[in-house]
This record gives structure tokens, sequence and C-alpha cells, in this order.
């Protein structure tokens, strides 16, 4: 047992010496550093190398590692990945890191193994739909015509009926966001430019029918 | 050893000799170098067992990857258990092969040794011979495992005299103390057989 003591000894001199060390500085900043020491911080160990976690990252499951420590056991048995402590399933993506205050100066990215990033989430956003409102602001602020009133209609339907349909815009009211109110002289020149286009529509179908 | 194995296997040390409520339950660490490669593990028979009152030592072995490969443990009292071979001393524990992991700790691995001697399982042996007699004539398998536990391993209690005349009959022909216990158990305690086992 003699060499059992020599084993014990190692670590408990260094306590002493942290704790005399912060005793002679006498500032309050040195006691976290002689409390690491001390039992109290041991719910904050690595269940891997029994030490204060460094660069820690936490399982699913609840279980504290070092980030080096988790890496190389999963590295060791990439066949059963398990939690060392309750041997639930674990991977490499389901580990989140843990980030203390004042405690990491550099970057544990640039260290190997470098330690899995934390996911980050954006909020939902609400307000109508982004995607289709282009054409709306364009026409209420051109003022030239309703210019930048954009307009899809979509039909399923058999050959000559859908021609009918789409051309004339049956059952499609004006739909358009800013679309000149019944009356202005804007409205009528709409109306007389879409007459046109009706009749010549009427008088190409006619053609076709004939021909 | 990496530097991992080495800090760990010191604060398990510390662990195991600091702590008054492992002493009691009957766990010595010890070692035999500075490196700590090779330690000596000591573990009491567990109550209501054969073994009860018994000091069993083991061989520990520490791989250079510890703690993510298991120490290598094997049996250097002499046992008679239907998991451990009583030849050589094997363990056959899941922990100590593929079920491993690496929060656990020489205190806990022993921990589960001595638990395995409270309760054997002879579906899964390593020794055939313990095991078959231990599901076959499970009386004998108790009274050999005590007798084993109390000549090898210092357990208290009476010795069934029985046994132990037959032991002392071959050790009288100046056979060695463990090979005739091994030679009279692998014979069902037949002293003509155990002999011809030995002497041919």
């Amino acid at each position: 047992m003699a060499l059992d003591e020599n084993a014990t000894d190692q670590p408990e001199s260094s306590t002493t010496q942290a704790t005399a060390g912060s005793g002679e500085a006498a500032g309050p900043a040195t006691g976290p550093a002689a409390g690491e020491n001390k039992d109290d911080n041991s719910q904050f160990e690595c269940n891997i190398c029994l030490d204060v976690a460094r660069d820690a990252v936490i399982s699913m499951c609840g279980h504290l590692f070092c980030w080096p420590c988790l890496h190389q056991w999963l590295d060791t048995r990439p066949t059963r990945q398990v939690c060392p402590v309750c041997k639930s399933s674990i991977s490499r993506e389901k580990v989140i890191p843990l980030y203390g205050r004042g405690g990491e100066q550099t970057d544990p990215r640039d260290k190997a193994p470098p330690r899995p990033q934390g996911q980050r989430t954006e909020p939902p956003q609400f307000g109508g739909f982004p995607g289709f409102n282009w054409g709306g602001d364009g026409a209420a602020g051109g003022g030239g015509g309703g210019a930048g009133g954009v307009q899809f209609s979509f039909g399923i339907g058999a050959f000559p009926f859908t021609m009918f349909a789409s051309t004339l815009n049956f059952g499609v009211g004006d739909r358009r966001p800013g679309a000149p109110a019944a009356g202005t002289r804007q409205h009528d020149e709409e109306q007389f430019i879409s007459k046109v286009f009706i009749w010549i529509a009427v008088l190409f179908m006619v053609w076709l029918l004939l021909a | 050893m990496s530097n991992i194995a080495f800090q760990r296997l010191q604060r398990e040390f510390k662990e195991v000799i600091t702590n008054a409520e492992i002493a009691q339950t009957g766990i010595r660490l010890d070692t035999s170098d500075d490196t700590l490669t090779k330690l000596k593990g000591e573990i009491k028979g567990p109550p209501d067992s054969p073994y009860e009152g018994g000091t069993f030592k083991l061989d520990i072995i520490i791989p250079d990857n510890y703690p993510f490969h298991p120490p290598k443990v094997s049996f250097e009292t002499k046992i008679w258990h239907p998991n451990i071979s009583s030849q050589t001393g094997t363990i056959c524990l899941d922990i100590l092969k593929d079920q491993w992991a690496a929060s656990l700790t020489l205190r806990t691995v022993l921990l589960s040794v001595q638990s395995l001697l409270a309760a054997p399982e002879p579906s899964d042996p390593q020794d055939a011979v313990v095991a078959k007699q231990c599901l076959t004539h499970p009386q004998m398998f108790t009274e050999t495992a005590r007798l084993w536990a109390q000549v090898c391993a210092d357990a208290p209690g009476e010795r069934n005299s029985q046994l132990y005349k037959k032991l002392t009959q071959l050790m009288d022909m100046g056979v060695g103390k463990e090979s005739a216990l091994s030679a009279l158990s692998c014979n069902s305690w037949d002293v003509s057989k155990a002999t011809e086992h030995l002497f041919s």
C-alpha cells in the first residue's frame, strides 16, 4: 500500500498548493480556481476522464462529458454508439455544447477534434405571403396605368373550352392589387383595351372555325 | 499509457482509498509499479454465498487506451465458480468485454465481480465442468465452492470433513494443494479417478 499513498499524494499536494496560492493573492477572483478541487464541483466532472469537463458537451440523456473524451469514445466503437453512462443511443449530432461565461478565450472549434456547433433556429415570421406580394407596391407607387400588376390564372380543362376560359378570363374578377376603381378614367381605358382584345380573340376563333 | 488514463487512475485510486463506504464493501486496490499498468485488486466474498468471508485477489492489467477499452481482470486466487476458469482465473463478464463503458471505474468493475460471485450464471459458463456441476448437482457445487474458498481464500467456517479428508489424502501423496483440489473437484470427489487423472 506504500505506493498507493504515493499515488494519492500527488493530487493532494497540488490541492494544497492551489489553496495556498489563492490565499496569498487574497483576491476574490482566485476563489473559483481553488474551489475546482473541492467536492462541490464534482457534479461538473466529465464522466470519462473524471476531471472538470473541458469543452463540455451534454448528451440528450443529460450526461456531461469533455468533447475530446466523448469524441474518442465514439471513435473507439463506431458500430455501437451508446452513452458511456446510461447506454442510451448517442451520436455526434445529438450532443449540445455548453458555453459557460468567461470559460473559453479561444474558439474550441479550432482544436481537434472540433466540438459540434450549437443549433440555432430562426423564429417564424408572420405577415401575409411574402412571395406573392410583388406587384402591389409597384402599382401603388407607379401610377402609370397599373403597370406593375401581375396576375396569374391557372386552369385545367379540355381544348376549346380552356381557350375560352383563359382568353376571356371567365369567372375571374379583377383581382389585381391596387386596381383602379370603377368610374375613373384609367378604369375606362382598361375596359376599352380589354374589349378590343376580346373582339380580336373572338374574330381569331371565328377565323379558326371557318378556315 | 496515455495522459488521460494515468490521471484517471490516480483519481480512481484516491476514491477507493479515501472513501470509507467503499472499504466497507470489502474492495481494495493496490499497485506494484508507478506506471499504474499492473494493479492488484482484492474483494471479499459476498454474504449468503459459498464464498462468504473469503479474500480473493485479482490481477488487473490496464490497457494503453483505458478508459476507452476495458481493463483485463482475472482471479489470482483459485476459485470454483461457473463463470470463472478454475484453471486460469479468467472471468466471463460482459462489462469486461463488449458491454464495457468508459464511465465504469475499477471500483464498479470490482463491485460487479463481487456480485458475480453472489449470482453465478451457469447458462453462460467460462468453466464448463463447474457449470455442469452447478446445474446437475447444486449441493455438491456449493460444498465444493465453499471448500475452495476456505482452502484458497481463507474463508472462515467449518470445513466439510468428508471432502477435506479426501483432499488431505491426495496431499499426503505429495500433490500440491491447488492441483489436488482441482483434480478432485473435476472428478466429482472420486479419489481414485482424481489420482488417475493426476498421475497419468
